[in-house]
């Protein structure tokens, strides 16, 4: 290959700079203490002694992302349902229909056709169990989202995209999954409240666990002796539906072909010239 | 001194040279096709080190993203327009 | 002297930091815009390493760091939960990570987009040709 020596010289710089930088600068290092804070969210983040400041799951990353940081993850959301309202809306006014015959047959062989016939299914499966289980071991909404969205593309690329179109998985339905798993997100925020307003009780919004100002709501963390922690599994539910539905629809329209596209294009390019 | 701990950084260290290489080769490869592999190559050799640094959660997120995604969507990009770069 | 582990904790914050300004100069320097996307996927994942280094805790004594997951919740022992946080690694950066990874796909996926609306105007992905053609 013809970038051995670009390679080899990158190599041994790094060997002999790390050998010199530890040797006379140590704090760039990690200690062997976390900080303050890191020890407060290890402490409580299953802590059933004290009602008011866990949040009754033993899994510390998925307790951050969806009760004690809550609202960052509300506004990530919102960043990406603008990334995908933006990629929509630079394909628009091309028609997603399959024509009406299709010369030949699309698609890969027949050998890859059949072993794919199993694969989207198993990743579906497991995909929906990374998502489901996500306040008990790692795991959660977007783990389990991003992997539901390869079955997909592997769909796409095997068979063609009439496949899925045939089979009712066009933009439209992809936008109402994902309108569904965003209105879910926000009652689930909401939840807390409505439940003060209906009894007459404070309340906050995002709230999981009693708080001190308001000990008197709070979501169930056991059901059935099996521990659900609360607002936490249902966040991850719609979680996983939103983010699986949104990662389809952009590689919907990122393998349109280009002859649906072209002749709106042509048309205003050929209008355009007569002028 | 910890043995154990040397030899698992020793590990990690290793993955992180060879996650150097991998992005030397997928910047300067003037196939485009070629750099996406070696970038997916440099998501893998990422994953591992993510896995030593004990974060599964990330783990978990980061290799549909970075292995499954974003080759997908960048190789639909190339068959759409130019596969070699000019120099 | 130095000891083993600081020196290949060195040599991977180094070759990070090498990662660093490879995938710079290939945003910069490069002139397709396939590449440029590409080199921008390797720089925010460099810099989401990056927060993990910082949120590391090496070995105390001996016991090995684990991850900032409490297995051991069913017993309701307050001793395994105070040896947990003797001993698990920061949780706070992975939960910043993952919605720093979650904003750079939704950038990369627009930029992908933008970059098929640029081939179909201008017919070349090369930034000297569009340069050229004052777009």
């Amino acid at each position: 290959m013809k970038h051995w020596i670009g390679i080899c010289v990158l190599i041994l710089t790094i060997l002999a700079i790390s050998f010199v930088v530890a040797a006379n600068i140590n704090v760039l290092l990690p200690s062997t203490n976390v900080r303050t804070l890191a020890e407060i969210y290890l402490k409580y983040t299953y802590y059933p002694w004290d009602k008011y400041f866990t949040a009754m799951s033993p899994e510390a990353c998925t307790s951050i992302v969806w009760d004690f940081r809550g609202l960052d993850t509300v506004f990530e959301t919102m960043v990406f349902y603008l990334a995908i309202i933006g990629a929509i809306a630079l394909a628009r006014g091309v028609p997603l229909k399959p024509p009406k015959e299709i010369k030949g047959e699309p698609g890969l062989s027949l050998i890859v056709k059949t072993v794919t016939k199993i694969a989207p299914v198993l990743i579906i499966a497991v995909a929906g169990s990374i998502a489901l289980h996500g306040h008990l071991t790692p795991g959660g909404g977007f783990q389990g989202g991003a992997t539901a969205a390869v079955a997909p593309v592997l769909i796409l690329v095997v068979f063609s995209q009439f496949y899925l179109l045939k089979r009712g998985v066009n933009k439209n339905s992809m936008l109402l999954l994902r309108s569904i798993g965003l209105t879910g997100i926000g009652i689930t925020a909401f939840a807390a409240v409505l439940i003060g307003l209906a009894t007459g009780h404070y309340a906050f919004v995002l709230q999981n666990q009693p708080k001190p100002l308001a000990p008197n709501i709070s979501l169930p963390a056991f059901v059935g002796g099996q521990l659900i922690s609360g607002s936490l599994w249902f966040f991850n539910f719609f979680e996983f539906l939103a983010v699986a539905a949104g990662f389809t629809i952009v590689f919907l329209l990122i393998t349109l072909p280009e002859k649906l596209a072209e002749t709106k294009e042509e048309k205003r390019a050929a209008e355009g010239g007569e002028k | 001194m910890s043995y154990g701990e040397a030899f698992l950084l020793g590990i990690t260290a290793l993955a992180a040279i060879f996650s150097t290489i991998a992005t030397y080769m997928a910047i300067m490869e003037r196939d485009l096709l070629k750099a996406v592999i070696f970038s997916a190559i440099q998501s893998t050799i990422y994953a591992f080190i993510y896995y030593m640094l004990m974060a599964p959660d990330i783990d978990l997120v980061y290799i549909p993203v970075a292995v499954g995604l974003y080759p997908a969507v960048i190789i639909a990009l190339i068959k759409k327009t130019t596969r070699e770069e000019k120099p | 002297m130095i000891t083993l582990s600081e020196y290949f904790m060195t040599i991977l914050i180094t070759c990070m930091i090498v990662n660093l300004g490879l995938a710079l100069y290939g945003v910069f320097f490069k002139p397709n815009l396939i590449k440029k996307i590409i080199a921008l996927t390797i720089l925010g994942d460099t810099a989401n390493t990056f927060a993990l280094i910082i949120g590391y805790r090496m070995w105390v004594a001996g016991v090995p760091s684990r991850p900032p997951v409490f297995t051991e919740w069913r017993s309701n022992n307050p001793l395994l939960l105070l040896v947990f946080t003797k001993t698990a690694v920061d949780p706070l950066p992975q939960a910043l990570v993952l919605t720093a990874i979650v904003i750079g796909l939704a950038v990369i996926l627009f930029l992908v987009f933008l970059t098929l609306q640029a081939w179909k105007i201008y017919r070349s992905v090369d930034m000297r040709d569009i340069r050229k053609l004052k777009g």
